[in-house]
């Protein structure tokens, strides 16, 4: 038998076949949908056996697209993870006016076409943006340069911690703050000896999340990056040229890489999540 | 005086929480701010220890204006109602903390704070749990460090908000007796709130009652038991029986001059008058006002309600002197008040 | 002993100046000013200021330009695409992602752990690399692709079809994870109470357990939704990209970019971003609603 059932309940028990045949479906969507494509960008990758791999991956181009993507997680990851705790400080110790507003707000990035957090920017910065000229007249460049890819990698991944930390910590309250305070801590030893200890394994699994989006993000920086290779090509965009210039084994080389990455962010969210579930809970409504 | 309280106000939106509010805590007392749920006491509390400001009013703990103090410079000690005990440090690290952050200057040595710490978990009976983690204690056990915690920093005052409230009602007497004892040895100026009036009458040198942010009455347990300012306090501490009447000439009479009191405070008119379950005398009558409509025995007590002209009194008195009067649910009596309060009617 | 003066806000512990103290309830915990400050500059700069600049482009072209701009055939089909595609995708992941959910929290089979952590795949694995490993195995020589032009002569990689396979793809995990956790808190006393007044396990099904999931269900279809309208990565490797069959609004936009056609891409972006706020209002009320009705 395929399945089992609690058993415990007898009423909530279904038939052994509606069982088998959910169960079935269930799996057949699965593996058509998630397991397969998975599994075909390794295969694609070996096609031409390790050599070509392993050569997909240090050419000099990828190597720089690698180290680009790393930069930029670099940047925009510790920066979103500042935010994060700043903002879900003020919104969940305090209360004020505007908060909903505000929490909102925070959110409005989730609901933005990835190709529109980049054209913002080049609509800002770019040569015919509102301050590009000024821009330029400076000698700054922001878009199709590094500093565009990072703040559209912001932006993308900007609600990532705050929005894990907002809800564990409104939950957990301020009374240890309070008594720390009473205590005679001063603001930053509570913060770092009672607030940080506290949040730790949810702030660990927003940056988990936050970076394995900054790192993986396609359509924002596609759009600000200008696609030159060796320059501003991350690891995304380096798929996207290999791929379009027929290179599909070095481009399912680069995208084997990513998708490690992706895998590697799964066991370790599942890991936090069942170590760490009943403390994270309040994170996952 | 180890604490001052003058003329404090303290508004949430619409709602006043205090309402010029004065009281003196002496040194070495053990005080107990007793009222309902939205009497303020706790925000009285709070503001004592720093956590919430008062919008007017001075505050001076031992003869210094501490209203301007942050939490952290008042030194008050202060137990939270659910303990707030650092979920992530050992019950050695949460009593160590208050000493661990004080100014480098003034912080003491590794060794020394140890010796302190070991010395207050065994003043609380805890010594051989201190590599323990909260999740891991007995509500009781968290309570006794949280009091711990709060009593390294060697607190001027020590201000505990419903101490036993999150405790279960056998470890919660357990407990009463033990904190009793221990205020006793070290005598440290001590504040509690309770809603608990058997809590607060156990436990206390002295009884705040409080309701709707004003202070009704202080006084030692049985003094606000024996002798309550207020309505509120009456109906507040202990059972009563509460009837409508009319006074005149310095005598109170209830349902139409069925039963008449004498008063003595000096009220005329429509009034109301409290009577203690216990001061409400019967006895067997066969052409008495009353009839006994019913009987209940709870362990060595007797409760005896009584039909008097269509009101319902409640008598206690014990179960021996129940069988010498030998009254039986039917039964006429005859009803004597012995004491009674009157309050003219809002 | 003389009291402390009253109006001096100052005096007072923690309040947090007086602009502040008229927005802000008062507390002992500090650094609500350097942290509100941080957040609203960084949440400006970042967020809301860049928004503005596609408002103020978008704006830029007038009301008359800006509907030139936007109700073009090409632009109308492309949003039609979008809108349709994603649509179906939703659907097929409200009936699977059901299903999905459904068998993690009541049934127990071997592996059931793995398949649970692997909903989130889509989440976790780069758009791009979804997108070259969807076209892989659904283009004519891929897997997948091969079969069904065997078996039924059907072509879906670089058709709409295509679109469709990525933007499930990419919406799997809403369903499952808004589902699942309804699912897991649900009282089986009520499908005990259910059974016990005689009802068929299908009727308790129907007629008990569903009601208590559709609000769940359709959050999570909303949810798959508005993230295939505004799906790019995925979708333009599969896609075909041809204008007015198979090509997206957010490809469109990109395209408009790469014609330094700013004031167009603004319009269409402004109107793609207007239409998912709206979408994403509708869902709010919807489920403020359903709350109400269903408070438990």
């Amino acid at each position: 038998m395929l399945a089992k059932t609690s058993g415990q309940r007898p009423a909530l028990d279904d038939r052994s076949w509606v069982r088998g045949l959910l169960i079935l479906s269930a799996l057949a969507f699965l593996l058509l949908f998630l397991v397969l494509p998975l599994v075909s960008v390794f295969v694609e990758a070996f096609r031409r056996g390790v050599g070509a791999y392993w050569d997909a991956l240090i050419e000099p181009d990828a190597l720089s697209a690698i180290h680009l993507t790393l930069i930029v997680a670099a940047i925009a990851v510790p920066l979103n993870l500042v935010f994060g705790v700043a903002a879900s400080w003020c919104i969940s110790k305090f209360d004020f006016r505007g908060k909903g507003l505000l929490i909102t707000l925070i959110d409005l990035p989730f609901s933005v076409s990835p190709v529109i957090s980049g054209i913002i920017y080049v609509l800002l910065f770019g040569l015919h943006g509102v301050v590009g000229p000024f821009l330029k007249s400076q000698g700054i460049q922001i878009i199709f340069a590094v500093p565009g890819l990072v703040l559209a990698t912001i932006f993308v991944t900007f609600p990532f911690v705050a929005r894990e930390l907002i809800p564990l910590m409104q939950e957990q309250g301020t009374e240890e703050e309070e008594a720390a305070l009473v205590l005679g801590a001063s603001g930053w030893q509570t913060f770092w000896r009672v607030t940080l200890p506290n949040i730790k394994w949810g702030l660990m699994y927003g940056v988990l999340l936050c970076n394995a989006r900054a790192m993986g993000e396609f359509g924002a920086v596609s759009v600000v990056s200008g696609h030159i290779r060796g320059e501003t090509n991350t690891m995304p965009l380096h798929v996207e040229i290999l791929y379009n210039e027929y290179n599909f084994v070095a481009a399912f080389s680069v995208a084997s890489v990513l998708a490690m990455l992706a895998l590697v962010t799964l066991v370790a969210k599942t890991a936090l999540e069942w170590r760490f579930g009943a403390e994270l809970a309040a994170t996952r409504h | 005086m180890a604490i001052q309280v003058s003329g404090i106000t303290k508004q949430f939106g619409h709602y006043r929480a205090l309402d010029q509010v004065d009281l003196e805590v002496r040194s070495g007392e053990l005080l107990a701010l007793l009222g309902p749920s939205g009497s303020g006491k706790t925000t009285l509390l709070r503001i004592m220890a720093g956590l919430e400001s008062a919008d007017s009013g001075s505050l001076q703990l031992h003869g210094e204006e501490a209203l301007g103090l942050s939490p952290r410079e008042r030194q008050v000690g202060f137990v939270f109602q659910h303990y707030a005990l650092f979920r992530h440090m050992t019950v050695f690290d949460n009593v160590a903390f208050g000493l661990k952050v004080r100014p480098r200057a003034q912080r003491f040595g590794r060794s020394e704070i140890k010796r302190r710490v070991m010395e207050l978990l065994e003043l609380v009976q805890l010594a051989h749990f201190a590599d323990r983690y909260p999740a891991q204690l007995s509500g009781g056990q968290r309570q006794r460090v949280a009091l711990a915690r709060a009593l390294a920093i060697e607190p001027k005052v020590l201000l505990l908000d419903e101490p036993f409230g999150a405790l279960d009602a056998k470890v919660r007497k357990e407990l009463r007796r033990w904190l009793r004892k221990l205020h006793d040895d070290i005598h440290i100026t001590s504040v509690f709130v309770t809603h608990d009036q058997e809590e607060a009458l156990e436990l206390a040198d002295r009884v705040v009652v409080m309701s709707q942010g004003r202070i009704e009455q202080v006084g030692s347990p049985a003094d606000v038991y024996d002798h309550p300012a207020s309505a509120f306090v009456y109906e507040f501490l202990g059972q009563v029986n509460r009837f409508d009447c009319t006074v005149a000439d310095g005598v109170a009479r209830v349902a139409n001059g069925a039963l008449a009191i004498p008063t003595e405070n000096g009220v005329q008119g429509e009034a109301i008058a409290y009577v203690r379950p216990h001061d409400l005398g019967l006895s067997p009558s066969a052409g008495g006002p009353g009839r006994v409509s019913g009987i209940h025995v709870v362990g060595p007590d007797a409760r005896v309600e009584v039909d008097l002209a269509g009101l319902t009194l409640e008598a206690e008195m014990d179960r021996e002197r129940l069988s010498f009067l030998g009254l039986r649910p039917g039964d006429r009596c005859a009803v004597h008040i012995d004491r009674a309060r009157v309050f003219p009617r809002r | 002993m003389v009291a402390a003066s009253s109006t001096d806000d100052a005096a007072l512990p923690s309040s947090g100046g007086t602009v502040l103290s008229v927005l802000k309830k008062p507390s002992v915990i500090p650094g609500f000013g350097l942290t509100m400050g941080f957040t609203l500059a960084y949440l400006g700069l970042i967020v809301l200021l860049p928004l503005a600049a596609l408002a103020v482009k978008a704006a830029g072209l007038g009301w008359a330009g800006f509907w030139n701009a936007v109700l073009t055939p090409r632009v109308l089909a492309a949003f039609e695409i979008s809108f349709g595609l994603s649509l179906l995708a939703a659907a097929i992941n409200a009936v699977f992602g059901f299903v999905v959910a459904w068998v993690l929290v009541r049934y127990r089979f071997p592996g059931a752990k793995i398949v649970d952590a692997l909903v989130d795949l889509p989440f976790a694995l780069p758009t791009a690399v979804a997108g070259i490993a969807l076209s892989a195995l659904y283009a004519p020589n891929g897997w997948i692709g091969q079969l069904l032009m065997d078996w039924f002569g059907l072509k879906v990689a670089f058709t709409p079809l295509g679109i469709a396979i990525a933007l499930t793809f990419i919406g799997l995990p809403f369903v499952v994870r808004t589902v699942q956790p309804i699912l897991q808190d649900l009282p089986p006393e009520e499908e005990e109470a259910a059974a016990s007044l005689g009802a068929t396990r299908w009727q308790s099904f129907r007629r008990v357990v569903f009601p208590s999931l559709f609000p769940a269900l359709l959050t999570g279809f909303a949810l798959a939704f508005a993230r295939g309208v505004g799906e790019y990565g995925s979708v333009i490797f599969i896609a075909g990209n041809m204008p007015g069959v198979s090509e997206i609004v957010p490809l469109l936009i990109v395209i408009k970019l790469e014609q330094y056609d700013y004031a167009g891409a603004a319009a269409v972006a402004t109107l793609m971003l207007a239409a998912s706020f709206l979408l994403l209002l509708i869902l709010n009320l919807l489920q403020a609603w359903m709350r109400s009705r269903h408070a438990r």
